[in-house]
């Protein structure tokens, strides 16, 4: 081991060193080491994290807009089928108006017919009667004299028949 | 201007000696304590400045060490990583302006030799041999950790006779490493210093400055060399064996 001296090699020296060493070790590991890697660790979760969740605000953006597009969707065959609903009810509406109408001016129709019918009736028999007195009246200054019971009928048919 | 194989002896405390890389040594440990300080105080989940840089480097050592020691390489990190930065800080610092070149003329054993204040750290074979054998009994202690004791002893002593041939030689190269480990460093940086004063004796402008980019590369290659080899020592020795 000669030639340890001659390059001036001390134990005292290697000791020194050596402690020097651990407590540089020390140091660095302490305010160094374990800080970043805990740091770039730390990092790499919130990365990884993020990233996550990216993903997942996409799928639920995506989710929305699909949502959006079937709700849309949903509420036009909607509308149409009340359009449709209301078409068909309006019309039916109109046409029970109609044949209600109809059925109405229908009655009111017979109604005046059966009244006018009526009222000619009327109108024949007044003017029957009218006739009948006038034509008694008128055989009585021909004849001079008043014709009653059987006569007077016979008369009277007669004369209306030639009427 | 010489550069000596032993470094030079400023003052003394009790019984350690305060030499010129003992004292760049502290100066080191003090650099990347303040720096640790000012970046670990406030750390930032968007990083920003040195924060970026510091994250940087660790994340990339830390990569590295779990792609190779996977679920060590939380045991094995703070070691690798103060290694490099230790020596990287210490190769880079000593490339400054004022290392060998500034100090006093002392009289030493009756002649006059000049004593500068700052050396390179790695130019001395102290500096790196502790690095060295903290480095290699390390891997024993996490070998002993992850294989438990008789595993370990295994690897050494065997009753069959060839693994026991080959367990002397694992035993021959354990040996190995520590001076590889802790020549090639100090070669390396020493080299680099008689480089840069040869150069700079030769003619002091411009001239070095290719060198220290060299120094700079090299400076950053021995720290990388070293704790990558630190690294795969590890990661091979508690490696559990199957035979």
């Amino acid at each position: 081991m000669d030639f340890l001296n001659d390059f001036g090699v001390k134990p005292v020296l290697l000791a020194a060193q050596a402690v020097n060493f651990f407590i540089l070790l020390f140091i660095l590991k302490k305010f160094l080491y374990k800080p970043i890697l805990g740091m770039l660790e730390k990092r790499k979760g919130v990365i990884a994290e993020s990233m996550k969740n990216a993903e997942e605000i996409e799928k639920k953006l995506q989710k929305i807009s699909e949502e959006r597009e079937e709700a849309l969707r949903k509420a036009g065959k909607e509308a149409e089928e009340v359009i449709k609903e209301a078409t068909q009810a309006a019309g039916q509406i109109i046409n029970e108006a109609h044949v209600k109408a109809g059925e109405d001016i229908k009655k009111m129709i017979a109604k005046s017919e059966e009244a006018m019918k009526r009222e000619r009736e009327k109108l024949h028999q007044e003017v029957r009667e009218e006739i009948s007195n006038l034509v008694v009246l008128a055989m009585q200054k021909v004849t001079g004299k008043v014709i009653y019971g059987k006569d007077q009928k016979d008369l009277i048919d007669k004369s209306i028949k030639e009427l | 201007m010489e550069i000596t194989l032993i470094a030079e002896q400023l003052g003394r405390v009790g019984p350690l000696p305060i030499t010129n890389t003992m004292l760049v040594s502290w100066m080191v440990t003090a650099v990347l304590a303040v720096f640790a300080l000012l970046v670990g105080r406030n750390l930032k989940l968007v990083p920003a400045g040195m924060q970026n840089f510091a994250e940087f480097i660790i994340e990339a050592v830390y990569q590295m060490t779990e792609d190779i020691a996977q679920s060590r390489a939380k045991v094995f990190f703070p070691y690798l990583m103060t290694f490099f930065l230790f020596i990287i800080t210490a190769n880079w610092l000593g490339l400054l302006p004022g290392f060998g070149t500034i100090g006093v003329n002392e009289i030493h054993e009756g002649k006059e030799v000049f004593v500068p204040f700052f050396r390179s750290i790695n130019s001395d074979l102290n500096m790196t041999l502790s690095l060295a054998l903290i480095s290699v009994i390390l891997t024993h202690i996490f070998a002993v950790k992850y294989l438990g004791i008789l595993d370990y002893l295994k690897r050494w002593v065997s009753l069959n006779p060839i693994f026991l041939f080959v367990g002397i030689l694992e035993i021959v190269s354990e040996f190995t490493k520590v001076v590889s480990l802790s020549f090639r460093l100090f070669g390396n940086i020493f080299a680099g210093e008689i480089v840069l004063s040869t150069m700079a004796a030769i003619f002091a402008f411009v001239l070095p400055l290719p060198f220290y980019f060299l120094e700079t590369i090299v400076g950053f290659v021995q720290a990388a060399v070293f704790m990558m080899l630190t690294l795969v020592f590890m990661s091979l020795l508690s490696e559990k064996h199957t035979e």
